[in-house]
């Protein structure tokens, strides 16, 4: 037994205290310190020596320093941190696209609703200069706002490709962080001893790149951690960090998506994979939200024009000599976009072109349409409309949805084509109408009743239904029964009889020759005669102002055509803005009410985490009061074994 | 559970920030008075004050097409009473012309004075509104509808009127040649007058009446008379066939009647005399029966019975325009009221439409103070226990040991 054994003990127990309480005042020091693990000095007691009387211990030895850390924890709270980040991604993104449909006076709706009441008054002062001046500027305010509203569209498309621009930069910067640090702590590793702030530091950096792009980690044998993205794709492999870059999208080149560099050459990521992150909020937007706003834009704007168009080409505007209206707007036209790994000639061009024309505006979708060759009989084509998902077959030449489909030549197997029927088309709407004179407000035919009529038919209005009309010829409708039965001839204008025919009339149908109209109020007796000719003043004829003024009601935007051929369904202009607007309201409320839950759930997993690996200041100033004590014990220790070892040498002096 | 330091303060300052940000919100919406600023705050009342919207500027369009028409109709109203009173007059003069004792140079300046009043007429139909519509121009509002030419006055308009962009069927121009051109003749049923050359003068036939309408026939007949050794007869031939009216004495004022229909000669007809009656025509041109008329009274050298004969024809032309022109001033009148019903459905709509805006997007004041006070309070509690809370940690209690 020798005194030097308790100075010993005494010794290691000031120097476990003494690691102790530096521990803990490192905790304390890094309380408030992001990502920081709480350290603990884990001691152990050395093993006893045996003496004759029994195994007496040998003292406290520390054998490492451990940090707080639940593997489980730390990779859920990185999870729901990036879902919580995609969910607010496009929740600011969402809230700017809702300012491009405003409410009230200042949206598109207001304007237009606003641009057809101006018809009215066109239809009471037809001749009116001032009153056509006023219709032009209500046009060109209406167009000025489609355009607006388009432009913000793309300068969101804009911001989106520059925020996914920085926040893939600041992916290849943690990316090589992460490789940096993977080599030091592999470097370190095989001394035996965890190294605690690193590896503190490498899962700080994997939470803030889970914020950008959701991960999934594994660790190695080496220590280091794999970083993997979009559904295995490799970051991170040990010390070699791959790069991300923006790339346009093959198949739309003003949107972009994400690729990975790997050998120099980036290979598009499939935004399907990328599940979580800033990077995937933003891509859902860019490919959802702010495509099917673009859409419904351009569906509005390509219905109303294009009807406005035609109706104008049924009416006679006041040049001298009066001739049929010409077309009020020019709006953007369909496109059709070849992918960008289409079959190319030896010149860089495409082989196949597939070219776009509007048939009937009416029935035009708010969509996109894919479109390749279908495999299973060759020379059809599969079209998908990529809003709903219905897939037809169709062959070149074919109207589907409003619009003509023209393929030549044949697609090859492996042809992609992005169909955009109204995409561009708010982006391209202008009034192309200056002068006042060319407004068509007259009808080219005004109909008269015979002057001994006997009846009590009067004319309840007269509408051009097609712009075949040929208002030079005369029409006269003669009723040779009470029940309704009439003969009628069409004459030219040298009297000559160009055709004929008899059939019935029905109350409330129109009769219907030479492509107009005719509706008859009240009973037509037998022998009553109606006309229906060239109008002779367009300056006091209001028919097509009239007509123009009745799209108020016409459900012009989205109509169907169903299996019997008829035209049916769709919204007024200012019906559909209101439900355009309320579409990118409820896309908005489920964004506001999915962001606060996910964000909710991020706090309570971080809480989690926290709770297992934070620093609690009270827990650290118990900590250091105990071994504060425990370090005085050890040197009052010291000072019993050097007051022993002093009575020793007294007696030993003597 | 374990509560870290530095998790616990971020916890309670996200907390006190949800709170500030839910008062600011109720602030804007106390500061705007609208619970519904974006599409999001509420989507299906955004689209129900949308579609409001569009109701309200619609009923305004209305408005001004209304008032557009009523402008019109009240300028073609007052037109048409100007024109009654003309007519008055000419009436009067025409029949003080039938006065047996005036002299020629006497009905000459009549006919004068109706000259000066026929054009002043001419002018009244020629009306327009003051912006180059003329009132009763039918669709061709944009000409002069009535054209003085060497043949008469024609119309140049085009019949049937050209109405406003409105549900209801409200004109801006009136049909004028039902009217003024196109009255049916004679006293609506058939037209009585003697046959050209085969009359001496002496006698005269009078408009006739209808006695019983189901008889009528719609022929032309012809009473022929002969007088012989004094005693004057006369016989009725319906379309040239001899009818059961032959040989009939005549009396002067005494009627003869027919299939329905009944007149009266006067004065005494020569031999060879004849008289008939025709279906009546659409086509009375008030400003014809007025040329005519001028034209007979500056005639010199007639007999009293040509006089008393052109006097009567022209009274029943005059008559008969007039009650076309009055029963055209009574369709006018009737759109009048219809434009004033239409205004007060179209305010009631507008109301509505203000009232449904308002219902869909306005904040209910007192609701919304109510919820701003118990945030306020709300915020006011998190702050004090913010405060009590972080301020507690065991540094504080453990002092110099």
């Amino acid at each position: 037994m020798s005194t030097s054994a308790v100075m010993s003990l005494g010794v290691r127990a000031m120097f476990a205290d003494y690691a102790a309480l530096q521990t803990t005042s490192n905790n304390i020091a890094n309380a408030n310190v992001a990502g920081y693990s709480r350290q603990q000095v884990s001691l152990e007691t050395a093993k006893g020596q045996y003496t004759g009387a029994g195994f007496f211990g040998k003292g406290v030895n520390v054998t490492t320093v451990t940090r707080s850390y639940d593997q489980f924890l730390t990779r859920e709270a990185a999870n729901s941190k990036a879902l919580a980040a995609t969910d607010k991604a496009r929740l600011d993104q969402l809230n700017l696209l809702e300012q491009v449909f405003p409410t009230g006076e200042s949206g598109i709706g207001y304007a237009a609703g606003q641009f057809l009441n101006s018809m009215v008054d066109l239809a009471s002062n037809p001749q009116d200069a001032s009153t056509r001046q006023v219709v032009l500027s209500r046009a060109s305010d209406l167009s000025m706002r489609f355009n607006s509203a388009a432009g913000q569209l793309d300068t969101l498309q804009a911001g989106v490709t520059s925020d996914l621009q920085n926040s893939v930069k600041s992916v290849n910067e943690l990316a090589k962080n992460i490789a940096n640090v993977n080599d030091k702590i592999a470097a370190v590793i095989g001394a035996g001893h965890a190294p605690n702030d690193l590896l503190d530091e490498r899962d700080r950096l994997v939470s803030r790149l889970s914020e950008l792009v959701q991960v999934t980690t594994l660790p190695a044998e080496d220590g280091t951690l794999a970083v993997f993205i979009a559904g295995g794709q490799r970051l991170v492999l040990g010390s070699q960090a791959s790069a991300l870059q923006v790339n346009p999208d093959p198949s739309d080149a003003s949107r972009s998506t994400i690729a990975i560099v790997d050998n120099g050459i980036g290979r598009n990521l499939s935004t399907d994979l990328m599940t979580g992150g800033t990077i995937a909020g933003l891509l859902n937007f860019q490919n959802n939200d702010l495509v099917d706003a673009r859409n419904m834009l351009g569906q509005m704007a390509a219905a109303i024009a294009g009807r406005i168009n035609e109706q104008q080409s049924f009416g006679l505007d006041l040049r001298s000599p009066p001739g049929a209206g010409g077309a009020l707007f020019s709006i953007g036209a369909p496109r059709a976009l070849s992918n960008e790994n289409n079959l190319k000639d030896s010149a860089g061009n495409f082989v196949t072109n597939v070219t776009l024309t509007t048939t009937d505006p009416t029935q035009l979708r708010a969509s996109d349409y894919s479109l390749q060759a279908d495999p299973l009989s060759p020379g059809n084509y599969t079209l998908t409309r990529l809003s709903d998902g219905t897939v037809t077959t169709i062959a070149s030449g074919d109207v589907v949805d409003g619009m003509r489909i023209d393929i030549s030549p044949a697609a090859a197997a492996d042809d992609r084509f992005l169909l955009q029927p109204v995409g561009r088309a708010a982006n391209g709407i202008s009034r192309v109408i200056d002068d006042p004179r060319g407004l068509a407000a007259a009808s080219p035919v005004t109909a008269t009743v015979g002057a001994s009529n006997t009846g009590t038919a009067t004319v309840g209005s007269l509408r051009v239904t097609s712009s075949s009309i040929d208002p030079s010829l005369t029409a006269t409708v003669t009723f040779n029964s009470s029940t309704g039965n009439y003969d009628w001839q069409l004459v030219d204008a040298s009297n000559n009889l160009v055709s004929n025919g008899s059939s019935t009339w029905v109350p409330g149908q129109p009769i219907s020759i030479n492509g107009f109209d005719l509706t008859l109020n009240g009973v037509p007796a037998n022998g009553d005669v109606f006309t229906v000719a060239k109008t002779l003043y367009p300056a006091s004829n209001n028919g097509n102002a009239l007509a123009m003024a009745a799209m108020r009601d016409e459900t012009l935007v989205g109509r169907t055509l169903n299996s019997s051929g008829q035209l049916s369904g769709g919204n007024t202009i200012t019906d559909a803005y209101a439900a355009a607007m309320a579409d990118v309201g409820v896309r908005v409320q489920s964004a506001e009410s999915t962001a606060t839950t996910s964000a909710a759930v991020a706090a309570q997993t971080e809480q989690q985490r926290a709770g297992q690996a934070g620093v609690n200041l009270d827990e650290e100033a118990a900590h250091l009061i105990q071994f504060q004590q425990a370090y005085q014990a050890a040197a009052k220790v010291l000072q019993v074994a050097q007051s022993i070892f002093d009575t020793l040498l007294q007696t030993a002096a003597g | 559970m374990r509560i870290t330091s530095a998790n616990a303060f971020e916890a309670s300052i996200d907390s006190l920030q949800l709170r500030q940000q839910k008062l600011s919100e109720t602030q804007k919406q106390l500061t705007s008075g609208k619970r519904v600023l974006h599409a999001s705050d509420d989507p299906t009342a955004a689209a129900r004050a949308e579609r409001a919207l569009a109701t309200v500027s619609r009923t305004e369009a209305s408005q001004r097409a209304l008032d557009a028409s009523r402008n019109s109709m009240t300028l073609t109203e007052s037109a048409l009473g100007d024109a009654n009173d003309l007519l008055q007059q000419i009436r009067e003069t025409m029949v003080s012309a039938g006065n047996a004792s005036y002299s020629d140079s006497e009905r000459a300046s009549l006919a004068n004075k109706i000259a000066g009043l026929r054009n002043q007429l001419l002018s009244v139909a020629n009306r327009n509104d003051g912006a180059g519509s003329y009132l009763f121009g039918g669709q061709a509002s944009s000409q002069v509808p009535f054209v003085d030419t060497t043949s008469g006055v024609q119309y140049r308009g085009i019949s049937g009127d050209v109405k406003v962009a409105s549900q209801e069927a409200l004109p801006l121009t009136v049909d004028g040649a039902g009217a003024w051109t196109q009255g049916r003749t004679g006293n609506g049923v058939f037209e009585t007058r003697p046959v050209s050359g085969a009359n001496s003068g002496n006698a005269w036939i009078d408009s006739g009446r209808i006695t019983n309408p189901s008889l009528i026939t719609g022929s032309t007949y012809t009473v022929q008379f002969s007088v012989s050794g004094g005693t004057t007869t006369y016989t009725v031939l319906q379309d040239g066939n001899v009818t059961g009216l032959a040989g009939v004495p005549y009396t002067s004022g005494k009627a003869i009647e027919i299939d329905g229909q009944s007149f009266t000669i006067n004065g005494s007809p020569a031999d060879g005399d004849q008289f008939e009656t025709v279906p009546a025509t659409p086509t009375l041109n008030v400003f014809d029966t007025l040329d005519r008329t001028i034209a007979e009274l500056k005639t010199p050298l007639r007999s009293g019975g040509q006089i008393t004969q052109g006097v009567q024809r022209s009274l029943r032309d005059l008559d008969q325009s007039m009650n076309s022109l009055q029963s055209l001033r009574a369709a006018v009148g009737e759109t009048l009221n219809l434009a004033d019903s239409a205004e007060s459905r179209n305010a009631d709509l507008k109301l509505y439409g203000q009232s449904e805006r308002s219902n869909a997007e306005d904040l209910d004041m007192v609701q919304a103070i109510s919820d701003f006070q118990n945030q306020q309070s709300g915020y006011d509690a998190a702050l004090k226990t913010y405060s009590l809370v972080q301020k507690m940690s065991l540094f504080q209690y453990l002092n110099g040991s």
